[in-house]
Order: structure tokens, then C-alpha cells, then sequence
């Protein structure tokens, strides 16, 4: 099946970007190869066991490379653009300068379209593309590598600190358009940066396949927002692999809301006493499928770890969770702890968690704890005592369980539209947003 | 810090004491395997017809399978054409009637082993049924049984005297189809033990099979198959040993139990084969299919295991919780030395309703060993009010070793609530340092510290195995604790 998309790379390669760099060539031949060979992932397969993409085997989507720029939707490009951040617009994969603002932006900070950075710094996007991630490790990492049309290189040089976030917003017009960006994320030594993903689309059948690469400097921090709003009838691959130099912090909150199949690969390589953060929230409603897959490499010693995901299910939904911390043999003093908890509100939702912990050091400490459950009975009765009732308790327990995550968002713009969106998909009777 | 992590190692580490082996004459079966050496062995056992189409079926289905690549495990490729299937003492026409007429060699064996096969030696209260390679070598108290109705005898046996009962239950929870060892063993198994408790009963002992593999080049395929009829109880524990070879032996066992209403069994092993010596040479492969199924309400499973020896270990117990109300337990020390490598763990699968399950795993790591709990939680859609609670910890023990958790939790019912913890670390300093601090000496403090570790799962197992399992793991409590 994975031939019915090579006859289509054989008709639109040509029209990729940097198909005159002879490097960049060889490495989108043999990731198409790669991807060839392989195909889709399969249920078989360790890592997809609880998801199944034989529906995206089964359709064609096909890129677009002369998207009309009026064609967005206005209003829901307005309505995601947040306020009092920098923006850049990719419209149906591609850079649109156009709608993006970057105004005030430090000349220290380069914020490239690929397209660009590939006619304009190819030596530097070639020593990082494909860096952080292997195509042969995931098909649609080898997909996304031969097929990207655009994405953004962001370079912030040493000592720099963006006071003012910089927003991604990837837009999808169309109905049975593919969407692969690629971009890569270089914060060089001792600076600082944050980078918010947000992902939405028409109510229409289509596929996101992005990746971003990053690179966390020696002693630099970066904080990445990723708010997944996509359409609902939309599927969407999001993949986001770190390499941390030593000393860095990497924090990633992960929003998962929209899409009609989401799946999320959060990976990321320490190193000597780096930190990283991983947060997350999926919530399912209808008959989403949400997958989360993230992995951890203490690969060196001193590093810590912490990851919180939270999952709400209601309806048909599936919820999958997927964690692995590795420790490497070297990887002495190791501190990392895991955590997932899921809330199942509906007869039919089902929730699928799997925390792996594979350590090959002796002195770390390393937890993991997973709960499955319902709301606490103790807490629905306390506020039925302060006279709710039991809806209104149910509603707005399940709302401050959720809201945990998004209380940890200090970026107020961002902080509004994720309460916004929590407020949408979920019974909301009795919950006010005046109270937050 | 070094010298106390040098005498955590000797403790850990002891010489295996049971890998001698008794020179006997023995019937054994050329090493190969084909519908021929089935057909033979199902002859020599005097089998019912339905046994050896079984054992075909089996046979025809595991020639299309592959051997399972998923565990954690590093398994030299098994050449199954190189193992003798059948090997057992030379005996006369009749088979020994009593104990008097078992060979005096064996008893000896047992003797060293530890193992009375005496009525009136000390443990006096458990019933033994000794395998010896291939063949049940004689069983203990079985008379005093009988008056309670309790059937226990080897599974060759019971197809001789019940064969309706075995062919009612014999491969009801386990299929022969179910995966590639058990499908090896379906087709080649050649002894093991058998209980059926009636309605009603309490077994009025302790019943225990002691697993001996004394035969070079082969395997031991045991199976066991464990009835507790309608509000019955029993206590049963399994022991296993080998002697020290250079070379790898396989033992692929199958157990099954049937807990019907308000029935409980309580199933404890302390696997002590032989695990190879500190450069990973030789030792058993040790691949086991255990699953219990709650079909009626109220009833309870609960495996305890205390697994020390094996070079390699693929176990997982599992409970399948059919019936409403029933309840599952696993509680679990694995310790892996040396070369070891242990992938166990087990699977709840919540069906009933208002079905609950706990999991205890221990896992120690020490050596250049790994040691890997893997482990299902799953809750069907019916399983209303199903409730787990899940604890792993492992230890560490010296820098080459690795300790890994691989759980799977999958939950199709709101009102379930499953709670999974684990942790790993080593031996902390700090807690050492209070125990030395408090006066104790650096062994008695680390003795303590591995046994609070594993207390939870001791508590569980009877009393005369909790104390050979405290003495495997080669700590003495001896002046730490009162």
C-alpha cells in the first residue's frame, strides 16, 4: 500500500525544496526508501500495538505546493493567533510571511522558512537535519523526512534570551491535503526561548505529518507549547525530538485535543545533569484515538527527569500512553519519575498506558506510577454537601483534573485559549470560567 | 561504600549446593523429536487414545510456530532436534507399590536435596509427589488423602484412573495452541501432578511436587493440573533442582488451575534450578506457562514465587478472573546473579464483575544479570468495579546489572480503578548508614534491608518454604531483628 504514495513521490519530489542540494537528495532518497521498505507502521509493531493507521495506508493525501494564501480560513486563523507573542503562519505546510508578525524581533534570532534556510544557510540546516532523529527508527519520520515541503529553522545564538515566545501556527485549508513540515530548533549556548506548536484545520479528512528537531545548548533553556486543535476529522502525526547538551533544561507541554487520530512522539537524549520536563494532556471525546509516545534517554549521569501526562476519555474514545525511560549503563545518579493518570468517563471509552522503565545503572532512582480510575466518591459527596449537585460535583472535579496541566502555563495568551478549548470539550454545566 | 557494595555481593552470591548427580541406570529416548517419538512416549505412559491425537494435534501446531523473540531476554537459538524427550530411572515390571520398593538411590537424592520422602521424617504435614526427569518417582501420604477425597497423584497416573476428569480440564485454560513453549509441551510432556479437591473440601495438608532434572542432554516437560471444586481449598508448592552443567537444559512446563465457586488455591514456587556458573555458562532454561482460572464466583488464586535459579527465566503466572467477585494475586521475588536473566511477571485479566487483583513483584539485580517484570493488567468492558493495585520495585546491586518494568495497562470499564507504582534503586546509603550507625554491622544491615525488601512476598509463602527462600537468598536474619 505504501506504493500508492510512491507513485505520487515520483510526480511531486521534484517540486520539494533544496532538491538542487545534492546532500539533501541522498538523505530524502534513502528516507523514501527507507519508508518504502517499511511501510506504515503496523499493530504489530511494539510501538503501535494500540494504534492502527491502515485508514491513512488506505487514503491518498497529497501535498499542495501553490496553496492561494487567500484561501485561509481568516477566521480561524484569528481565532488561534494569540496575542503578545511572535507569529508564523504555515498555511497548508508551507511559511506564509504574509500573516506571520515578527516585528521586534532581536537580529540575534534567525527565524527562517526552511525553504529559505535551504537556499540561503544550507551548510548549517545540513548539520542538523536528520540529526536528532533516525528515519529507519519511525515510517513516518522516514515519510516526513522525504516529503517535507517547508517548516522553520529557528536559530537563537548563545546568550540570547527571547523575552516573547514565538508562535507556530500550522494551518490545514483543505480537505485530503498532506501536511509535512519539518523544523528544527537551535538554542546555542547559555540562551534562552520559547516556542509555541499549534496545529488546527478545517473539518475535513486530511494529514499532518510534522517533525521538529531540537538542540538545547550547553546551560540554554527552552520551553516548547504544543496545542494540537486539529480538525476533527483530521489525523495528525507529531513528532519532536530533542538532543540536550549538558546543563540545558527542555520543558514540553503537550496539549492534545483535536483530530480524529493524534499521535504524539516526544523523544529526547540527556545529557550530564540536563533536565528535562515532559507534560501532557489528552482529552478524547466522540471517537478520537489519542496516542502519546514519549521516551527519555539518560544517556549520561546527573540528569533528571519528571513527565505527567493526564488523559480524560469520554464517549467512544481511546486514550494511549506510552512512556519509556531509559538508563544507560554510564548514567549514574540518575533521578527520573513518570507519571500517568487517566480518568474514564464514558462505558465505551477505553485507555491503553504502558510506562516502561529499562535501567542498566545501579545508582538512580527511578519511579513510575499509572492509575486508572474514576472520580474520587469522597469529593463528589463533599461538594454535594455544599449543596451541587452531583452533575455539577462530577463536572467540575473532572474539570479540575484536567485543569492541573493548563494551570501550569505561565504564557497568558496561551493560558486563556487552552481553558477556552478545555471549557469546549467537556460537560461544562456548572463550571464557569469567571471562577478560573 | 565500596567494601559494604563487595560484601552485598558475597552475600548474594552462593555456591549452588544441589548440583550433584545420582549415577542411576536410565531408559532415555535417543535425542530428536517427530510424530514417532510422540506416538512412542504416549505408548510407554499406556495412554488413552484421546491423549496421544492431543499430543499430535499439539505437535502439528507448534512446527508452525516461532519462538517468541518479544522478552528481554539475550536466548542462544535452542536446537529442539538435540533433546532427549523421554529420560527415566530403569524400574521393574510393576513399579514400586510403596515406598520401601522405590530404588534407595532416589531416596538418597531426595534425602541430600532436603526432601523427606518419609512419612514420618519432620514434615510431616505435606504431602511430596516426586519428579524425578520424566517420571513421578513416588508420592507421599496418599492414603490419608484418599480418606479426604483428595486426588493427587501424577499425571500419568490420573489419565490411567480419571481419565475423564483430565480430559474435561487438561488444556482448558492453557490450549495447546496457546504459545510456542506450551505447544512443546502439550505434545511431549511426560509427567507432573494432578489435584482434584471435591465440593466442599479443605486439603487437610500441604500438597508439593519436588521437580528434579538429573539426565544430561534433556528436557523436562512437566505439566500440572490443579482442580479445586466448588468452595475446596488447597495449599500447593512446587521446589525444582539440577545439577551443575556446561550445558544449557530446557524445561518447558505447563500448569493450570481451575478455582471453581468460592474455591481457593494457593500456589507457591521456589524455582532454584541450576542458574549457570559466574562466567553464564550452563544452567536451565526455564520457560514456563502457568494461568489459573476463577470460573466461579468468589473464587481466589494467589501464585507466589520466589525465583532464584534458572540461567534464563519466561514466566508469567496469570490469573484469568472469570467469575464475579473472584480475586487474583502475585506476589513475586526474583533475584538474577551472575549471567541470570529473568522476564517474569504476570497477567490480570479482569472478565467478572467486581473482580480485584494485587501484584507484588521484587526484583534483584546483582551481577551482570538483568532482570525484567512484565506484567497486564487488563479490564474487559463487563469487569465492573474491577480493582488492581500494582507495586515493582527492583534493586540494584553493582553497576553491570539492569532491572526493567515493561507493564501494560489496558481499561475498558469507568468504574475500574487500577493503581501501578514501581521504583528502582540500590541499596540506599542512607539507609545503611542508619542500621551501621544503630550498631548493626554492614552484612546484618544489608541482610536486613534485602529482607524488608522481599517481607511482603515471604509473608506469603508457608512456613517451611519462607524459610528456604530467606536461606536462597543467602541472608540470615540472625541478630538484626527480633
Amino acid at each position: 500500500m505504501a506504493n500508492n504514495y510512491s507513485a505520487e513521490y515520483e510526480k511531486t519530489s521534484d517540486a520539494l525544496p533544496g532538491q538542487s542540494l545534492d546532500w539533501l537528495k541522498v538523505i530524502r532518497a534513502d528516507a523514501f526508501k527507507c519508508f518504502s521498505d517499511k511501510g506504515f507502521p503496523s499493530l504489530r509493531e511494539e510501538e503501535w500495538r494500540y494504534t492502527n493507521v491502515a485508514a491513512i495506508e488506505k487514503k491518498l493525501f497529497t501535498p499542495q505546493f501553490n496553496v492561494e494564501v487567500n484561501e485561509i480560513d481568516k477566521e480561524l486563523l484569528q481565532n488561534y493567533q494569540l496575542d503578545g507573542v511572535f507569529t508564523i503562519v504555515l498555511v497548508n505546510g508551507r511559511v506564509s510571511l504574509e500573516h506571520s508578525n515578527l516585528e521586534g524581533l532581536s537580529d540575534n534570532i534567525s527565524v527562517l522558512s526552511m525553504v529559505d534556510a535551504l537556499d540561503q544557510k544550507p551548510e548549517l540546516v545540513e548539520k542538523y537535519l536528520a540529526q536528532a532523529v533516525n528515519d529507519k527508527e519511525h515510517s513516518f519520520v522516514a515519510f516526513n523526512t522525504a516529503w517535507f515541503s517547508d517548516g522553520l529553522f529557528i536559530h537563537v545564538q548563545a546568550n540570547q534570551v527571547i523575552e516573547k515566545p514565538i508562535q507556530l501556527l500550522h494551518i490545514v485549508t483543505q480537505a485530503d491535503l498532506l501536511a509535512t513540515t519539518r523544523s528544527i530548533v537551535v538554542v546555542d549556548e547559555m540562551a534562552e526561548a520559547s516556542i509555541i506548536e499549534t496545529y488546527v484545520g478545517v473539518e475535513n479528512v486530511y494529514l499532518t505529518a510534522a517533525v521538529t528537531e531540537v538542540f538545547v545548548g550547553k546551560n540554554a533553556v527552552l520551553t516548547l507549547y504544543k496545542m494540537q486543535s486539529e480538525g476533527d476529522k483530521a489525523y495528525h502525526f507529531g513528532g519532536i525530538y530533542v538532543k540536550q547538551d549538558k546543563e540545558s533544561r527542555f520543558t514540553h507541554h503537550n496539549f492534545s485535543f483535536g483530530g480524529l487520530l493524534a499521535r504524539n512522539d516526544i523523544h529526547t537524549d540527556l545529557n550530564v545533569a540536563s533536565e528535562c520536563d515532559l507534560n501532557g494532556l489528552f482529552l478524547g471525546v466522540k471517537r478520537q484515538h489519542i496516542d502519546n509516545h514519549t521516551r527519555i534517554n539518560h544517556a549520561q549521569p546527573h540528569a533528571m527527569s519528571r513527565e505527567l501526562y493526564k488523559g480524560v476519555l469520554n464517549q467512544r474514545a481511546r486514550g494511549v500512553f506510552q512512556g519509556r525511560v531509559i538508563v544507560a549503563e554510564d548514567a549514574q545518579q540518575t533521578n527520573s519519575e513518570m507519571n500517568n493518570r487517566n480518568l474514564l468517563l464514558s462505558n465505551d471509552a477505553e485507555v491503553d498506558t504502558k510506562p516502561q522503565l529499562e535501567i542498566y545503572a545501579d545508582d538512580v532512582k527511578c519511579a513510575h506510577g499509572v492509575t486508572v480510575g474514576q472520580l474520587d466518591e469522597k469529593s463528589v459527596f463533599y461538594l454535594q454537601s455544599r449543596c451541587l449537585d452531583e452533575k455539577t460535583a462530577r463536572n467540575i472535579l473532572t474539570f479540575a483534573f484536567a485543569n492541573e496541566m493548563v494551570d501550569k502555563i505561565k504564557v497568558e495568551s496561551l493560558h486563556e485559549k487552552l481553558l477556552l478549548q478545555l471549557l469546549q470539550r467537556f460537560p461544562q454545566e456548572g463550571v464557569e470560567k469567571s471562577w478560573l | 561504600m565500596s567494601s559494604s557494595a563487595e560484601e552485598i555481593e558475597q552475600l548474594i552470591s552462593q555456591e549452588y549446593k544441589q548440583g550433584f548427580v545420582t549415577e542411576l541406570e536410565v531408559d532415555t529416548f535417543p535425542p530428536g523429536l517427530d510424530e514417532d517419538v510422540i506416538a512412542k512416549l504416549s505408548k510407554i505412559k499406556n495412554e488413552p487414545d484421546f491423549m496421544l491425537e492431543y499430543r499430535l494435534k499439539a505437535f502439528r501446531h507448534w512446527q508452525t510456530m516461532k519462538s517468541p523473540d518479544w522478552a528481554q531476554l539475550n536466548i542462544e537459538p535452542i536446537d529442539y532436534q538435540s533433546i532427549s524427550y523421554y529420560s527415566a530411572p530403569k524400574r521393574k515390571e510393576d513399579g514400586p507399590q510403596s515406598l520401601d520398593e522405590v530404588d534407595p538411590e532416589l531416596l538418597d537424592t531426595y534425602k541430600k536435596l532436603g526432601i523427606p520422602l518419609d512419612e514420618q521424617e519432620r514434615l510431616a504435614g505435606v504431602a511430596v509427589d516426586a519428579v524425578f526427569d520424566s517420571v513421578s518417582v513416588a508420592t507421599t501420604f496418599k492414603g490419608k488423602l484418599k480418606d479426604a477425597g483428595v486426588i493427587f497423584c501424577p499425571i500419568s497416573e490420573a489419565l490411567q484412573e480419571h481419565p475423564e476428569l483430565v480430559k474435561q480440564y487438561l488444556g482448558s485454560v492453557v490450549p495447546e495452541a496457546d504459545n510456542f513453549f506450551a505447544a512443546l509441551n502439550a505434545a511431549v510432556f511426560t509427567d507432573g501432578s494432578f489435584v482434584y479437591i471435591p465440593k466442599g473440601v479443605r486439603c487437610p495438608m500441604e500438597l508439593s511436587t519436588y521437580f528434579r532434572i538429573n539426565a544430561a542432554n534433556t528436557g523436562q516437560f512437566e505439566r500440572t493440573l490443579i482442580i479445586a471444586d466448588e468452595g475446596s481449598h488447597v495449599s500447593y508448592l512446587e521446589g525444582c533442582t539440577a545439577p551443575m552443567r556446561d550445558e544449557n537444559q530446557l524445561h518447558a512446563a505447563v500448569v493450570e488451575l481451575i478455582v471453581l465457586d468460592n474455591a481457593e488455591i494457593k500456589y507457591s514456587t521456589v524455582q532454584n534450578w541450576y542458574p549457570g556458573d559466574e562466567n553464564g555458562v550452563g544452567g536451565i532454561y526455564n520457560f514456563v506457562t502457568k494461568r489459573a482460572e476463577c470460573r466461579g464466583s468468589n473464587s481466589k488464586v494467589s501464585w507466589t514465587q520466589v525465583e532464584t535459579g534458572s540461567a534464563i527465566t519466561w514466566k508469567y503466572p496469570s490469573c484469568v478472573l472469570l467469575g464475579d467477585d473472584s480475586v487474583g494475586e502475585f506476589y513475586s521475588v526474583a533475584l538474577t546473579n551472575n549471567y541470570q536473566q529473568a522476564d517474569t511477571g504476570t497477567k490480570m485479566i479482569h472478565i467478572g464483575k467486581n473482580t480485584s487483583s494485587t501484584i507484588i513483584s521484587k526484583g534483584i539485580s546483582a551481577g551482570k544479570a538483568q532482570n525484567t517484570y512484565r506484567g497486564l493488567v487488563k479490564v474487559g468492558k463487563r469487569a465492573e468495579n474491577a480493582r488492581n493495585y500494582t507495586q515493582c520495585d527492583s534493586l540494584l546491586v553493582g553497576d553491570k546489572c539492569g532491572a526493567h518494568t515493561f507493564p501494560y495497562v489496558e481499561v475498558k470499564q469507568p468504574s475500574a480503578q487500577i493503581e501501578h507504582e514501581a521504583t528502582t534503586s540500590k541499596i540506599s546509603e542512607d539507609q545503611l548508614f542508619f542500621c551501621q550507625q544503630r550498631g548493626l554491622s554492614a552484612e546484618d544491615a544489608v541482610s536486613m534491608i534485602v529482607n524488608g525488601f522481599c517481607k511482603e512476598v515471604f509473608k506469603e509463602l508457608p512456613m517451611e518454604f519462607a524459610v528456604e527462600a530467606q536461606a536462597l537468598l543467602g541472608i540470615s536474619l540472625e541478630g538484626s531483628v527480633g
